[in-house]
């Protein structure tokens, strides 16, 4: 599963940068997210309830941040593990280009891919939820920005 | 939870699992093993019983929601010396080989035919049956079979 | 008068009485007192390092007995999962055979192979533990594609190129030769899809073990119990053969995915062992899909070489075969003994030459599935024969008819080490062909043109070589058991009988035919017949049911046995009617002494065999009860010809099947109606091949089409009511005469079916499965 995006923050790029380190950014920002815990340098863990198809669960995902260049990109890298059902890992690698003093062009670039029973039942529900939670939480973020900047 | 169905004719009080599958209480606590278990995305049908006279596939009903219900399975509805006119057209015109979806198969031909009230063409038994896997006979004779205990359901 | 229950009659069967009624006893409905149950831990990743298992938390959940992981039955000497049947490459050498526990010990090799057991109170708390093991997989990249298999990662350290085996058959130079004289080469590039078996009956083992008297008992749902028994034994080593018991009951169908010795009955069995507790293990259909053995699998160049007249000159083809992640356990032979072997097809093509590659890719092992080598074999004679009459602008049934084996030619030679025993081709292929019309399939593509559909016709004269023979050529051959089979006639005080026979019914109605076979030959009431199979305990080593077999090889061992108990039963009627044995006939279930009118009934000398009263005690046993082993001296070479209509809509893409034909040659026939039904289910499983049926590895090896949402089994309303007929040339060489039908309709439909949509397209190929999307596609080119 690829998918491919881009949002215009009406923030500086530094600003961007931070809240794409914070984790109470992200946890705002992840759909359904319940807690966002740091574990370590760059990495959190992050409990989410999540809606796929008909059945509703709740899953533990590991967040490391990779490759950082700040403030300039790195790579968000999700593993979910999830027992029986197999598992669903992905990246996300972010871009943040300047545009001008206040506003960063947000450009980001998934790669996922699930295993297991997740992907011998439920792939084409899980790839279509797995899309859906990647946009929703760049979109998520660029307004969740727009707005703190706007305050 | 407690369930009081009613199977075959026979009144039960259970005490079940809340999540327990009206198939795996046929199965596991009243020992009707006619009732098989082909799959678990509920495609196969080989689990069909009838459930206050309809057909359901007993593997994606909850035995909580039976309660209260007339459960029929395949069991039921003859035995070998006094067959249902379904299960006599089955063995007359060799509509089943390993006998696996064969309960839940005849279950769900009986509930199409009377739905269908003897109007039924071969075209609309393939269509009804859609729900019904069988991997051995092709469906040849199971259509063949449920046109001719559709004559004799009708007659009967 | 004829035997209302004899041979050749439709008698209606035995078996249905408990099928239709809900009393079949198949192996989940069996229970033991005290049992647990057991849950498999499956590889979530095609390819990765097992580096660690915790098992602690899956331990500490409440009602889980035992975890149990590769490692466990390692140290417990518990052995491989065998594969049966040795092939040599091209340079002599034997194949390179990988290591296969059953249980994974420290690596993984497809989604879904089993890396830990655990064992439960209960089903629920079995899979609580299940969920609750922290395995540390390091994932590493997954071979999945087949083409390029050979050069990708090694999987197994012991097996370069991921290839098993590089084999050949057939004259080279000679065949090289005839392509240098063609007038016309015709060629094809052929995938042949990767099917998943799902009898619907998912696969279940029950183990007990009894400690005081230290046997083992495993009911499973196996079709051919002593090969599991021995293999449980001499590979494995659960128990020597005489403390484990092997119990096949009612088994749900079987198609080849039961024949073989799986992980999980291995592991039930053996922690049944351990635990001292019986262990109960049932597949949910989502582990069928992953860890039954898949079938087909293949990808083909073929170019056949034609003179101008069209008469084959030969045939060249090119295989890769997908083995999958190991060497299922007769794996090695479905692409080569099976297959390689049947490339002559109905033809007198002089020259073959095949070649076969297998390889290694992190996906289920491939093994034999209905037909297993001898569809896809079909599919490649029967598809480039089709593509070259095309090409010549001749017609495709007179192409064929030009080409070939005629009536008089047999026994026929062929030039890939069969010796067909008998046939008659021309007479399936005209009678098939004035079942479909052949004649008005003009005027029916013209209706369909003039309402903007497009009509096809496709046709296949298949060949088949079953109930594979004999044992010492096979063995020659790199096989590891033999072939014959073993039946048993017991005839009980008061003249019933009891058959027990080596082959085993899942479907194929062995407890009717079997019974008609004695009442016709002993004249005994069909009623009073009982069959028994399906245990190690009640017959002797028998090989089971695959490959078309039960009735050319098992019912000729009945036939045998038969024909002692008649002998034997003179013996005892000359005594007792003072005659000489010379003077005693036996017919329909009498013995009489010639040219008198003193005769006795068999139930009479059957009382006199077992209350000696009147016996020749001094020169012969008492008792009636006969058993032979019967070892075919050849294949039985099943043939006929199928002839497949359909109308496609170009707007869609569907095809509809409005005419399917088969008239096949099985010989002699037992019971016609058990022989259509065969015909009818093998008949679907061809079509669901070329329409429907496809099992799909993502390019990270992960099995997309693993639950009847993706995996597309014909359903009653994508199928067509078919048009089934015979013809008959008895098989020469066993006593019935008889030819195997279990796997003909499998063999023969897909390339009927497939050369029906190209021809309706009016295109060389179209890949299967012909969904509606593929033949929209197709269309729109």
């Amino acid at each position: 599963m690829e998918q491919s995006g881009e949002y215009t923050v009406s923030a500086s790029r530094e600003r961007v940068w931070e809240a794409l380190n914070d984790p109470e950014v992200l946890e705002r920002c992840v759909e359904g997210c319940r807690s966002m815990t740091v574990t370590g340098e760059g990495e959190f863990e992050a409990v989410v309830a999540a809606k796929v198809g008909p059945v509703k669960a709740t899953f533990t995902a590991a967040i490391e941040l990779q490759d950082v260049v700040a403030p300039e990109s790195y790579r968000l890298q999700v593993g979910v593990k999830g027992g029986a059902a197999g598992f669903a890992k992905g990246s996300a690698a972010v871009q943040l280009a300047e545009c001008s003093r206040d506003e960063t062009r947000l450009t980001y670039h998934i790669e996922g891919s699930i295993g297991g029973k997740l992907a011998q039942i439920g792939s084409r529900l899980v790839q279509a939820a797995a899309r859906k939670m990647a946009a929703s939480f760049f979109e998520r973020f660029a307004v969740d920005i727009g707005r703190s900047q706007g305050v | 939870m407690e369930i009081s169905i009613t199977v075959n004719g026979r009144s039960e009080a259970l005490d079940v699992p809340d999540n327990a599958l009206l198939a795996d209480v046929l199965r596991e606590r009243l020992g009707l093993t006619g009732t098989h278990v082909g799959c678990d995305t509920s495609q196969c049908g080989a689990c069909v019983v009838h459930m206050d006279g309809a057909a359901v596939k007993s593997c994606t009903v909850l035995a909580g929601q039976a309660n209260g219900a007339e459960v029929t399975t395949i069991e039921g509805i003859g035995n070998p010396d006094n067959l249902h006119p379904m299960q006599a057209a089955f063995r007359e015109n060799h509509a089943l080989q390993c006998g696996f979806c064969t309960p839940g198969m005849i279950m769900s031909a009986i509930d199409l035919v009377q739905k269908a009230d003897g109007q039924l063409d071969e075209g609309d038994v393939r269509d009804g049956l859609e729900g019904n896997l069988c991997r051995c006979t092709g469906y040849h004779n199971i259509v063949k079979a449920v046109l001719a205990a559709q004559d004799d359901m009708k007659s009967a | 008068m004829a035997n209302e229950t004899g041979i050749g009659a439709a008698v209606k069967r035995k078996e249905d009485a408990r099928f239709i009624t809900g009393t079949g006893r198949y192996t989940d409905d069996i229970g033991a007192h005290g049992q647990t149950y057991a849950v498999f831990a499956r590889s979530p990743h095609a390819r990765a390092k097992l580096n660690g298992l915790d098992a602690s938390a899956a331990l500490a959940t409440e009602g889980v007995v035992a975890v149990f992981t590769g490692a466990d039955l390692q140290a417990d000497g518990i052995g491989d999962l065998p594969c049966g049947w040795t092939v040599h490459s091209k340079d002599g050498e034997p194949m390179v055979v990988p290591a296969h526990p059953p249980i994974a010990v420290d690596k993984v090799n497809y989604v879904g192979e089993p890396y830990a057991v655990v064992i439960g109170e209960s089903l629920e708390a079995a899979k609580n533990g299940a969920e609750a093991l922290e395995a540390d997989f390091e994932e590493l990249p997954a071979v999945v594609d087949l083409a390029s298999a050979a050069s990708a990662d090694q999987i197994h350290e012991n097996v370069p190129n991921n290839q098993t085996y590089d084999w050949e058959l057939g004259d080279k130079a000679a065949t090289d030769a005839a392509f240098a004289q063609a007038h016309h080469v015709s060629s094809l590039e052929i995938v042949n899809n990767r099917l998943i078996p799902n009898a619907i009956e998912p696969r279940a083992a029950l183990g007990e073990y009894d400690a005081a008297s230290g046997l083992y008992t495993l009911h499973t749902t196996s079709q051919n119990p002593h090969l599991e028994r021995l293999v449980l034994a001499a590979f494995v080593q659960i128990a020597p053969e005489a403390r484990l018991r092997v119990i096949s009951p009612d088994v749900g169908g079987g198609f080849g995915s039961k024949i073989f010795v799986y992980a999980e009955e291995t592991a039930v069995i053996w922690a049944a062992g351990k635990l001292r507790r019986p262990v109960k293990w049932r597949a949910e259909r989502s582990e069928s899909f992953l860890a039954d053995a898949h079938g087909r699998d293949h990808v083909t160049k073929a170019e056949l070489a034609l003179a101008e007249d069209g008469t084959f000159l030969g045939l060249r083809v090119k295989t890769l075969a997908n083995m999958g992640a190991y060497l299922s356990t007769f794996a090695s032979s479905v692409p080569t003994y099976l297959y390689g072997t049947l490339m002559a097809g109905q033809y007198k093509t002089p020259a073959i030459y095949v070649e076969v590659q297998s390889l290694f890719t992190n996906t289920a092992p491939v093994d034999a599935y209905r037909g297993a080598g001898r569809p896809e074999a079909t599919y490649v004679v029967e598809r480039i024969v089709e593509t070259a009459a095309r090409e010549m602008g001749i017609d495709a049934a007179e192409l064929r008819r030009r080409n070939f084996i005629a009536p008089s030619d047999f026994p026929y030679e062929t030039p890939v080490a069969l010796t067909y025993d008998t046939g008659d081709y021309e007479a399936s292929l005209a009678k098939a062909l004035e079942h479909a019309d052949y004649a008005g399939f003009g005027a029916r593509k013209a209706a369909s043109e003039a309402a903007g559909k497009k009509r096809g016709i496709g046709f296949s004269c298949y060949i088949e070589a079953c109930g594979l023979a004999p044992s010492q050529v096979a063995i020659s051959l790199g096989a590891g058991v033999g072939l014959f089979e073993v039946g048993e006639v017991r005839v009980d005080v008061t003249g019933s009988v009891t058959v027990v026979t080596g082959s085993h019914s899942h479907g194929q109605s062995h407890e009717t035919t079997f019974a008609q076979i004695i009442s016709e030959k002993l004249g005994v009431p069909f009623e009073n017949v009982t069959v028994l199979h399906g245990d190690t305990g009640r017959s002797d080593y028998a090989l089971g049911t695959y490959g078309s077999r039960s009735l050319a090889v098992g019912g000729s061992a009945l036939i045998k046995a038969i024909d002692k108990i008649i002998a034997k039963g003179k013996k005892i009627a000359a005594h007792m009617l003072e005659a000489q044995e010379e003077q005693v006939d036996f017919a329909d279930g009498t013995f009489t002494v010639a040219d008198s009118n003193q005769s006795l009934t068999f139930p009479e000398v059957a009382f006199a065999a077992y209350v000696p009263a009147n016996y020749p005690l001094e020169e012969l046993e008492p008792g009636l009860s006969e058993k032979a082993f019967y070892d075919p001296p050849n294949f039985t070479y099943p043939a006929g010809a199928h002839i497949c209509e359909v109308e496609i809509d170009p707007a869609t893409g569907v095809v509809d099947i409005t005419s399917f034909v088969a008239v096949d040659d099985f010989g002699h026939i037992v019971n016609p109606m058990i022989v259509e039904g065969q015909v009818h289910g093998g008949l679907a499983q061809g079509i669901g091949q070329a329409l429907l049926e496809h099992g799909v590895y993502d390019e990270t090896g992960q099995l997309v089409s693993g639950s009847y949402m993706d995996y597309t089994m014909p359903r009653a309303d994508d199928l067509p009511s078919f048009t089934v007929d015979t013809t008959v040339t008895p098989c020469t060489h066993n006593p019935l005469g008889v030819k195997g039908c279990g796997e003909a309709g499998a063999i023969g439909s897909t390339a009927a079916v497939m050369n029906a949509v190209t021809n309706a397209l009016g295109v060389a190929s179209v890949p299967m499965p012909a969904t509606p999307e593929t033949v929209w596609r197709a269309a729109q080119a």
